[in-house]
């Protein structure tokens, strides 16, 4: 095998690596399994949802989520107290996730997985059905072991500078 | 009045060029700059001669491209606003 | 919820609204929705937005008064203007984007332009019109009365009427305290709005702002898991009290309870030794004492009727679309010149509310569940008793009753009967009455 061809192969084994950690991390959320859902956090980590475009400075501006690490761990405790009203009962969901891409790594973080998706929604509860669309962006990182963890996530939401519903389910 | 407040703007825009261009003439020296102080964006002219400052924002500059000949010459005139005499005032 | 009409005398209000209890279909049906519209939301006054948001002479943002979109601009001079964003030609939205820098708007329809003072200064192919006497009747709408408290700026639609401080009344303290805390005395509300949209009543949200009785039952998720004392300031053994400020206007001031406990900042969860900065600052602009005063007592908690929540450390403003569709606004209060402190109630209030908050979720499922809920035929009423029985007067004469009781619900409801029986005419609404210290009403 030549060198282009090894490449080519790490890449799309790469590819396929990210798409089923996206896949896995999507049902797990669809199906409120909250613990395994944050154990696919890195230690450190950021889940952001801007507001009023997706370009935004979250230390100046309001966005719909601005998690640290420790605030992820309190939005799941949150959810298992089963008093976190907005989700008893759970909203029933299914996501689809598309158009995964890998991307150019942050420089910042050479050694991660950028990778963006597509994303759509629904989101059926007594409320009515809502749909979500958007798009993610992940930074993977690798732990000792080379597990593939969630280090930074953005969730670009469409419309995300309009009224936007209650969106209390692990988005 | 060169002094930036801090102002949290949308990063792609914060990005853009910034930097003064001075335009000298026999006449006059003025010197140009966008100005993002606002909720959108202004040139910033400043009389480098009196420290005079002006903005004008993009849709004022659109009109002063489509300007006809000898529209600026009412303004050009030394005494339509800046060299009054005092009766004159008000 | 059977529909009812709008209730044509005091007789037919009886019918609708009692000292303590009030009928489910004020929340569903569309006819009183259209009436309120008329004779609250374009009448009295209502908050549109704050100086702050208009920095630069020529700058504008969209906002609303209900359902009606508003331009608030600063012309050149400096003066803030409130114009309708409806061309007077054929009705287009003029501006479109939800802020922006330009003297002047240009319609994109035809191309109609008027000045940010909404003046028309011209429409292309002038020779189809007649002349100048013309264009003076056609500049923007405005909303007609504009006045400002404290940089909160207020618009009224109707031409007269009792000024805004006599409008806003008890609540002015409100506003006073809030600029103290900042050290230069001025806000900065720059830090962008989340919309957070429910399908409820526009007054279920305005109730719940002030209810006191709600945060162990529906905050109790967050109470427990972050440690929370909030809960324990509405609990049954807290000092803090309910108050009707007059004028639909209310408040849960939490004072006793942060007095008692006596720390500074405490009443932002967090000691003065971790805002360094801020409280040098704030020493020095108002002294040690009164600066250690300040900050035991902390910021405000006070619904200012019907659209202006002023939650401590962030800004609600209510907008109501239809008979169940409301938008909820909010922002982060911040402090001129305090990066700090400005960074962290940024962050506690991205933590609190909004769509995914850890507080406002719940409170919107419930207004959402209220609505669903009041659509049941019987029992046909909402019950506001609680704490009737010891109800008092405070030192400044005003109504108050205990932490979790519902002196500020019945207040809201007593006003909006008072707004809502003026009826639909030209007649300006009076000023609410103000209690003076001896408790009387005058
Ligand atoms: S509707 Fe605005 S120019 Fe015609
Ligand atoms: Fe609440």
């Amino acid at each position: 095998m030549s060198a282009t061809a090894a490449t080519a192969t790490a890449a799309a084994e790469l590819l396929r690596e990210v798409e089923q950690f996206l896949y896995r991390e999507a049902r797990l959320a669809d199906e409120h399994e909250y613990d395994a859902w944050e154990a696919l956090w890195a230690d450190e980590a950021i889940y952001w949802v801007p507001a009023n475009g997706d370009d935004i400075d979250p230390t100046r501006q309001m966005s719909v989520i601005f998690d640290n690490r420790s605030r992820i761990s309190t939005r799941i405790k949150q959810l298992h107290t089963g008093k976190r009203h907005a989700q008893t009962p759970p909203s029933a969901l299914r996501r689809l996730i598309t158009n995964v891409e890998l991307l150019d790594p942050d420089p910042e973080h050479p050694d991660d997985v950028a990778v963006g998706s597509n994303f759509l929604v629904y989101e059926s509860r007594e409320r009515g059905v809502t749909l979500w669309a958007g798009r993610y962006e992940h930074r993977l990182t690798r732990t000792p072991e080379g597990e593939l963890r969630i280090a930074y996530k953005k969730v670009r939401i469409v419309g995300n500078d309009r009224p936007l519903h209650t969106l209390a389910f692990l988005i | 009045m060169s002094e930036r407040r801090e102002r949290s703007l949308p990063l792609g825009e914060a990005a853009a060029g910034d930097t003064p261009v001075e335009l000298v003439s026999e006449f006059a020296a003025v010197s140009l700059v966008v100005d993002r102080d606002g909720n959108g964006p202004r040139l910033r002219i400043e009389d480098l001669k009196t420290g005079q400052v002006g903005f004008l924002d993009p849709l004022e500059l659109e009109t002063l491209a489509w300007l006809p000949e000898g529209a600026l010459h009412r303004f050009l005139d030394p005494s339509f606003h800046r060299w009054r005499e005092e009766r004159e005032r008000g | 919820m059977t529909p009812t009409t709008v209730p044509a005398d005091s007789a037919a209000w009886d019918a609708l609204i009692e000292p303590d209890r009030v009928h489910g279909s004020l929340y569903t049906d569309p006819a009183i929705f259209d009436a309120e519209m008329e004779r609250i939301w374009y009448r009295t006054w209502v908050y549109v937005g704050h100086e702050s948001e208009v920095p630069q002479p020529n700058d504008y943002v969209v906002k609303s008064i209900g359902p009606q979109p508003i331009i608030m601009s600063r012309d050149k001079q400096g003066e803030i203007h409130l114009l309708l964003n409806r061309c007077t030609h054929r009705a287009n939205l003029v501006c479109d984007a939800a802020k922006g820098n330009s003297s002047a708007f240009r319609c994109p329809y035809h191309g109609w332009t008027f000045s940010n003072t909404g003046k028309l200064l011209g429409y292309p192919f002038n020779s189809g019109y007649g002349g100048t006497e013309e264009k003076r009747n056609l500049g923007l709408g405005r909303v007609a009365r504009v006045a400002s408290y404290q940089g909160f700026v207020f618009g009224s639609f109707a031409e007269e009427g009792p000024t805004l401080e006599e409008h806003l009344g008890g609540a002015t303290d409100a506003f006073d305290r809030l600029v103290e805390l900042s050290p230069t005395g001025k806000l900065d509300i720059s830090a962008g709005w989340l919309q957070h949209e429910a399908k409820a009543n526009w007054k279920m949200l305005v109730e719940n702002e002030t209810d006191g009785y709600h945060p162990q039952f529906v905050h109790a998720s967050i109470f427990s898991v972050a440690k929370s004392g909030i809960g324990d300031l509405y609990g049954e053994k807290s000092t803090a009290v309910s108050r009707d400020l007059g004028g639909g206007h209310t408040e849960n001031d939490l004072r006793p309870e942060f007095r008692r406990i006596d720390e500074p900042m405490g009443w932002f969860g967090t000691t003065a030794d971790r805002l360094p900065e801020y409280v040098e600052h704030l020493q020095a602009a108002r002294g040690p004492e009164r600066a250690r005063e300040i900050m035991i007592d902390g910021a405000p908690h006070v619904m200012v009727y019907p659209n202006l929540f002023i939650a401590e450390i962030q800004l609600f403003v209510i907008q109501p679309l239809a008979v169940d569709r409301t938008v909820q606004h909010v922002t982060a209060i911040q402090y001129e010149g305090e990066p700090q402190l400005n960074r962290r109630m940024l962050q506690q209030t991205i933590g609190s509310v909004g769509p995914a908050g850890l507080l406002l979720a719940d409170d919107t499922e419930m207004y959402e569940r209220n609505q669903r809920g009041v659509h049941a035929r019987t029992p046909e009423w909402l019950v506001l008793k609680r704490g009737t029985h010891r109800e008092r007067r405070d030192g400044d004469g005003f109504t108050i009753g205990d932490a979790t009781d519902e002196v500020p619900q019945r207040a809201i409801w007593r006003h909006y009967r008072e707004l809502m029986e003026a009826g639909d005419g030209d007649g300006a609404v009076a000023p609410p009455a103000v209690p003076t210290a001896n408790g009387s009403v005058r």
